[in-house]
This record gives C-alpha cells, structure tokens and sequence, in this order.
C-alpha cells in the first residue's frame, strides 16, 4: 500500500485568498477561501494594490482554518504547494512568501504550481483523470484550449487573441448596469431571453484553435449605445441570450473542431466560466447529438473559482515527480504552460 | 534573548541574528537584489551563520513600513507567517525609526523616505544612548509641510537621514544648516532593528498584523472622494 501524502496548499494569484490541505491529489481535507469580491465590487473590477492588501490580513488565519479543519498537525504535511502565476505579481507574492516561510519552518519541501494546470486538475476531485484528456479552460483571465497527454504534460492548443471569456462577460456587464462579477447574472438573464441580436461569431470560419471575444463585445456595446441615442429600450434578457448564444458557439466550435483531431475520452471544462448554466447544458447536448463516446467533466461551483485544493492537485503530480522548488521561488505574472 | 530581525521595505535589504545585544550575524545588501527571491535564503543564511535552528529564535521583529508597498509585505508576510507557524512572539518596528537609529547621538534625526512629487514618508527621532525617541510622529508628507514642522527645532541639530538626491536639494535650499546622510550612506541595519524591538511589546492579534502604509491606494482614495464613507462595518472579505 501506497502511503497517503498530504499537501498544504496556497492560492493567492488574484482576489481570493485559499489554503487547503490535500491528501493524495484527490480528496479535499479543507479548502479555505476568502473572497475579497465585496471590496473589489466598490471599484467595479480588481484593484491590484488593494488585493495585495487584503491577502497580507487574510493569509495567517487561512492558514490556520485550513490547519484545523483538516485537523492536521505541521508534523503530518509531506510537501507545501503554491501558485507562483500567472496571476496579479503584488496578490501571488504573499502566498509565496506565506508558502516559502510554513516550508522553511517546518522544513518541508516546497511545489510551485501553474494556476492555468491547478484549475485543469480542479477534475481530479470528480473523477479520475484518464490521459490523454482534453481540457476547455474558461475564466476571467484565460480561454485556452489545453491537451493533457499525460500527467503534468500540457500542450497548448488554442488561445484568445484578445479578451479572456470572463473578461467580456465582465464588460457588457457594465454595460447592462450588472456589478461585477457580471457573469451569473448574464447566465441568468440569458436563459430567459431569445438570441435575436444575431451578434458576429468570430473567427469560427477559421481553421485555427485560437478565441476572439473583442469584436462580439465591440457588436454588444455598439448595439446597446446606438439604442441609447435613439432612445429605444432594448430587452435585457434578449441582450443577454445573444451575446451567450455568440460566446458559446465560438467555445463549441473551437473544442468540437480540437476534439476532431485529438479524440479523447474525457473533456474537462473549468476556470471561473465553468459555472455558467448555458455552457454546460450546451455542451452535454452537443456530445449527445455528436454521439461521442466521452465523459464532460465539470468540478463542482465551488472549485470553477481561484481556491487552493486545485494546487493542490496538480501538486501531487509535481510531488510524485520529486519536482520540487528551493526558497528562492518568485512570481511569474504572465506565467503560461 | 535570542531575536531574528529583518527589512525590506526599501532597496536594501538586512537580515541579522542577534543575542543579548551581541550580534551573531548581520547581512546587509547594497546591490539591488530581489527581496521575494533572496529573503528566505538569506534568513537561512544568517541562522546558519549564528550556529542556531530557526526554532531556537525567542523574538522576530520587522520593519513594518512605512516604505515600498510591495517590499513591506514581503518583510511583514515572512514575519507574521513564521511567528504565527512557529509560535513565537513578534514585535513590528517603523521602517522611519530603523532609519533614524543610523543618526548621531544627540541630534534630532528626521528619516525621510522619498514618495514623489516632493512628498516623502518622514518623522523625526531623537537619538539619545542607544535610545530613539519618536517626536514627529510617522506620516505621509509634503516636504513644505514637514519643513514647518521642524521649524520649531534648532536647524543646526537636525540630521536628515535616507535621503534621495532629489530630496537632498529641496532641503539644501530650504534648511542649509541641516546635516544630509544620503540614502546610499543609511542603509537599514537589521542589527538595530534587533535592538529598537527588544524593549517593545510584542504584536497582540498576530493575524492581523499589516504593514503600516500611511497611505490609502489610490483607488480607495477616489473612491471616499466621491464621498463613499467607510462605516466600520463592512466586512470587505468573507470566507466562502
Ligand atoms: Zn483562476
């Protein structure tokens, strides 16, 4: 029998600050997340400085309900985990230096973790993974499309070119006076309106892997200010079901057409937009009416978000492969695979 | 007493260990290193150096800011994580004070830490055997301001300390008898540090310890500007 490994892991890379402790990549002993949504809500959107802020006040007491919760003791740890990026360079150096100062105290050894791959392995508390796997990573800050062909071997097939899905979501948010994060309630609304707009789908015409969300975002706001000058009152909901309705299709077409040639057995889908109602009843019935034999894969809610249980993760890969990382660990802003 | 006390709330960075007054080891930067990269090592170094576990240290003190933003937390991020895992006690220093103790004996030293636009993080101390006594309290400040704040003390007494080439003119100009250490000439020293922290109370709610900005972000500023008012009792972070 394999002994259990228990990882403690930290996420600080945007505005939520997590520590979870992990035992064996799969199963989640605690996974503590505080949001600092509320703060960031007054400015309509991230404020860098202000989350660097907040996860100096938060890290200590995370770390302490991830600890008992888990009711764990330093002594039983294996290994400390932490995201090093991509992420925001001031909020991912606390939980660096929060990781570094647990590892060195208690002489443990230390992981550096990809968020993009934290959030694929997000699956591993689903299901068991089976390589090779497809995953569709969707959130405010990424839209890729990533093959895993084996455990911690990513490749990149797809990418946005401009807006991150989440990011749009975000914007023609503003537009229809949502507060950030706009993208529940765009789900919501979406699915009680038409898509009568007929807003461009980009880029699906070309033979490539790669995202655009700019232009429909552009049509969006074109459409919405054009009506405000006309004085035309245009229905919210139907907005919202077009400007979904273009997302989606773009989403679909793009991993249906990376899906050709590289068949899997399992399609995972996470990042933040994985929690989008409209994108997982799409999906499920575009693999019905394929016929594809393939399992979609969506972490539970609380897993699409930024949380540390997905370092966790993909650490134990890391952990399993002695890849380890000394205390002079640093951030990597722009971090990709 | 066995105390570990770092700063990197500016350019330099200093680590030292230090017992009963004596120092067991000191590290002191110059060159430009980055402090997320070489704190841990070199907290590593030093403990290594003084013969001693990171588990035998009685005391942690750090700088706790006024300073870079980003530098502070780095310093205060270490400090309040290892006092809390370790549970040991932790005393926070004004990164100002650690700058005034490089003053003369008997003078009144006015650190001044450079914030743009001739406004600099400044207070005054007065250096007395081993002694640094707060007497303008620690503030964000236009350099005018600070100017007519220290007119009541005897101009010939005062020693300005860290101060950037910049700000060394606005002073020549305005207070010419005033002596000037330039930054390059008062690089903290984690071995005061070590000493200024022996005599203070250690830090009562460890987890919420944060570094002393002295400053609102801008985005918190506009935003109290369009007159938004912070009640007290909002909670801007909650568990989920
Ligand atoms: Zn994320």
């Amino acid at each position: 029998m394999k002994e259990d490994t228990l990882i403690l892991s930290f996420e600080s890379s945007c505005d939520e600050t997590s520590v979870a402790v992990i035992k064996n990549g799969n199963k989640i002993l605690s996974n503590i997340i505080a949001t600092q949504i509320k703060s960031h809500q007054r400015f309509g959107g991230v404020v860098p400085e202000v989350a660097s802020r907040h996860h100096v006040e938060e890290i200590t007491k995370c770390i302490q309900m991830a600890m008992d919760e888990a009711e764990v003791s330093y002594d039983d740890l294996d290994a400390v985990a932490v995201t090093y990026g991509p992420g925001l360079v001031g909020s991912l150096l606390i939980g660096i230096m929060a990781a570094k100062t647990v590892a060195f105290a208690h002489n443990l050894p230390l992981i550096k973790s990809n968020h993009l791959a934290g959030h694929i392995y997000s699956a591993s508390f689903v299901t068991e993974l089976k390589y090779p796997f497809m995953a569709l990573l969707v959130s405010g800050g990424h839209t890729e499309l990533v093959y895993v062909k084996a455990p911690g071997d990513f490749e990149t097939l797809g990418d946005t070119r401009d807006d991150a899905v989440g990011e749009a979501y975000d914007k023609i948010g503003r537009v229809l006076g949502i507060n950030y994060p706009a993208g529940k309630e765009v789900d919501r609304l979406a699915g009680i309106g038409k898509d009568t707009f007929n807003f461009p789908r980009a880029m699906v015409q070309e033979d490539n892997l790669d995202f655009s969300f700019s232009g429909l975002k552009s049509a969006f706001i074109n459409t919405v200010h054009h009506a405000d000058q006309v004085h035309e009152e245009l229905n919210k909901a139907d907005l919202a079901a077009s400007f979904q309705g273009a997302v989606l299709d773009i989403l679909v077409n793009k991993t249906f057409r990376a899906l050709k040639t590289h068949p899997v057995q399992q399609l995972v889908v996470a990042g933040g937009v994985a929690a989008n109602q409209g994108l997982r009843k799409r999906l499920a019935s575009e693999i019905e009416t394929r016929k594809l034999d393939m399992d979609l894969i969506f972490p539970p809610l609380r897993l699409c978000g930024d949380n540390a249980a997905m370092i966790g993760a993909i650490a134990q890969i890391q952990y399993d492969k002695k890849d380890f990382a000394d205390l002079t660990v640093n951030a990597d802003p722009s971090l990709d695979f | 007493m066995k105390i570990l006390a770092f700063d990197t709330s500016n350019k330099p960075l200093t680590v030292a260990v230090v017992e009963d007054g004596k120092v067991l080891a000191h590290m002191e930067s110059t060159e430009i290193k980055t402090h997320s990269v070489s704190i841990l090592p070199d907290i590593q170094e030093s403990l290594k150096t003084a013969n001693l576990s990171v588990n035998d240290i009685d005391l942690i003190a750090v700088a706790d800011g006024p300073g870079s933003y980003t530098g502070v937390r780095i310093a205060v991020t270490v400090a309040k994580t290892l006092a809390f895992t370790l549970n040991k006690p932790l005393v926070g220093v004004s990164s100002l004070r650690v700058l005034a103790a490089n003053g003369t004996d008997g003078k009144l030293a006015v650190p001044v830490i450079d914030a743009r636009n001739d406004n600099a993080f400044a207070g005054a101390y007065i250096l007395k055997s081993n002694e640094v006594v707060n007497v303008i309290a620690d503030q964000h400040i236009s350099m005018d301001k600070l100017f007519e704040l220290l007119a009541n003390y005897d101009e010939n007494n005062i020693q300005f300390v860290n101060v950037s080439e910049h700000l060394a003119e606005l002073i020549q100009n305005k207070m010419p008898n005033a002596e000037i250490i330039l930054t390059k000439d008062s690089l903290p020293n984690a071995a005061k540090l070590a000493n200024l922290a022996k005599d203070e109370q250690p830090v009562k709610d460890i987890d919420a310890f944060v570094p002393t900005y002295l400053r609102l972000t801008q985005a918190e500023h506009d935003w109290m500007e369009k007159g938004h008012k912070e009640d007290g009792n909002i909670s801007y972070v909650e568990e989920i």
